[in-house]
């Protein structure tokens, strides 16, 4: 087991998002978040990275429990996160931006990694480039090699296909693919292409209200479920 | 040179000299205000404890002048750093309210040094070659001021250095953009608050040590230099390069009207360019327009 996060409560201010929330997540897997918008899939990203106004419950991740962590010892534990919207630092450059990623790196090393520019050869070509300069798939891509920096255990994708144009979603979904079937790199993935989240994932897990409304292996994510969980 | 010429090149010249005594007082206050947004009304009361750290370290210990320098960016430093722990890190969320608590330090600090060194003004030496003046060809200048371009010059390659070529400024300028971001990559943005406010306090420590030696040390000194180094950090907009900006157009604008008119009406000249500028430009001339908790 690599991360267990169990009965979790989660608020921003007095508003409680998520109620009551557990899951199991084994290495090497891929889980599928999904849910309507506003169920609490981006707050259950900002929540493992300790980033809501408060929270209750447990969240043990590669045998430690980090619930009740600063942010920035979450992420040193191994864990890193491509947030909704990219958030990339847009005044600062490309290789700065992964320099950054690799700051919460376990071993404490600072460095551009190998697999970052083999992964994405615009970002090894454009290292010294405003990154509030790229385009939208071109700081996704960013994005993703600023998490990769870390070296993490677990990938925390919010949507990353989000408003970004159909050919480079493929591109993305394909690198998804790959870091998970080849490198063995856990992922949980928030998305609302049912079809990329078929393609990729192992696992789902239903988010409706704050809840786990159902989860299970991906085969049994049925039309069914979809319709009364996903459309609106 | 035209004769007529030369009077005018050197109100230039010396606007470059209150440029950068005005910068140098002002760069503590951009640092800390532009990375961590908080408003410090005690900077002109840092300078203030930078010269008399100056005057102890000479009186006491015999330090010579420029080695002053130094001991009064630690000593600074470390108040700064002291004030940050007990007092503004409760205060990071409530930028206005750093405005007040920081006016309370301001007296606070005013009062314990008259307390302690009473009211009347001491003095700083200066070695031999800081106190002639040196010729620039179409006027002579103070060796002093001139050690100040050439300090203001040496702080702002340092701050550039610390800021853009080292993990450390990474750090610092991700923990401005984007704190909750900068926190998910391992980024510690307490400590670069502190690191920061310290350090804004040590740089008007060594200006205090430079005004040391302008001008008499009273406890009351650093009400000379906090309203120049707000109009300074608020003409500028918050970054570095603004503040450069604003203080060489101020500097050089102070001692252009100077040269047509009196003192006294090129300051309120000066302001009411301020004013208009800023009624064009209300968040300064560099706005930063990072995202602030």
């Amino acid at each position: 087991m690599l991360m267990q996060m169990s009965s979790m409560s989660a608020f921003y201010g007095k508003t409680q998002i998520l109620r009551d929330f557990s899951f199991a997540l084994d290495e090497g897997q891929c889980v599928c978040v999904l849910g309507r918008n506003g169920v609490g899939k981006t707050t259950l990203m900002r929540s493992i990275m300790g980033l809501t106004d408060r929270t209750t419950g447990q969240i043990e991740f590669a045998g430690r429990q980090i619930g009740e962590l600063p942010t920035h010892e979450r992420s040193r534990c191994g864990i890193g996160y491509i947030p909704q919207g990219r958030q990339i630092f847009g005044k600062l450059s490309v290789r700065e931006n992964i320099l950054l990623g690799s700051f919460a790196r376990a071993d404490g090393q600072v460095e551009v990694p190998e697999m970052c520019t083999s992964l994405f050869p615009y970002l090894a070509e454009n290292l010294e480039r405003r990154a509030g300069l790229l385009s939208g798939g071109q700081q996704q891509q960013l994005a993703i090699a600023r998490a990769l920096a870390v070296k993490p255990k677990v990938l925390l994708l919010d949507e990353p296909t989000d408003g970004i144009q159909p050919n480079i979603v493929a591109e993305i979904g394909e690198t998804l693919r790959m870091l998970n079937k080849e490198l063995g790199m856990t992922l949980i993935l928030a998305e609302q292409h049912i079809k990329v989240a078929r393609k990729l994932s192992d696992r789902f897990l239903m988010i409706d209200n704050g809840r786990v409304v159902a989860e299970g292996d991906i085969d049994e994510l049925t039309d069914e479920l979809v319709d009364e969980h996903m459309t609106v | 040179m035209d004769y007529s010429w030369a009077p005018l090149m050197g109100s230039l010249v010396l606007g470059l000299s209150i440029a950068s005594i005005w910068l140098v007082a002002a760069l503590g206050l951009t640092i800390i205000y532009g990375t961590a947004g908080v408003i410090n009304m005690a900077h002109g009361e840092f300078i203030m404890l930078g010269a008399y750290a100056a005057y102890c370290a000479q009186a006491y210990l015999g330090t010579p002048f420029l080695l002053c320098l130094p001991i009064s960016f630690v000593v600074v430093a470390l108040i700064g750093l002291f004030f940050e722990r007990v007092l503004i890190r409760y205060l990071y969320h409530r930028p206005l309210d750093t405005l007040l608590a920081t006016w309370g330090v301001s007296l606070m600090l005013t009062q314990g040094v008259r307390m302690i060194f009473g009211s009347s003004p001491k003095y700083v030496q200066v070695p031999e070659f800081l106190s002639g003046n040196v010729s620039l060809g179409i006027m002579n200048m103070s060796s002093l001021r001139i050690l100040i371009v050439l300090m203001t010059v040496v702080l702002i390659v340092g701050i550039w250095y610390l800021f853009y070529r080292t993990y450390f400024g990474i750090k610092i300028r991700a923990v401005t953009q984007n704190r909750e971001m900068a926190a998910s990559f391992g980024v510690n943005s307490e400590r670069i608050y502190m690191c920061t406010f310290a350090l804004g306090a040590g740089l008007a420590g060594v200006a205090g040590c430079l005004f040391s030696a302008l001008a008499i040390v009273l406890p009351t000194m650093g009400s000379n230099y906090v309203v120049e180094s707000f109009l300074v950090v608020v003409t500028g907009g918050g970054p570095l390069v603004g503040s450069i900006a604003a203080s060489a157009m101020m500097g050089e604008f102070k001692s252009f009207f100077s040269y047509f008119f009196n003192s006294t009406f090129a300051q309120f000249l000066l302001f009411v360019l301020i004013v208009i500028v800023l009624r064009f430009r209300p968040n300064g001339l560099f706005a930063n327009t990072a995202v602030r908790r």
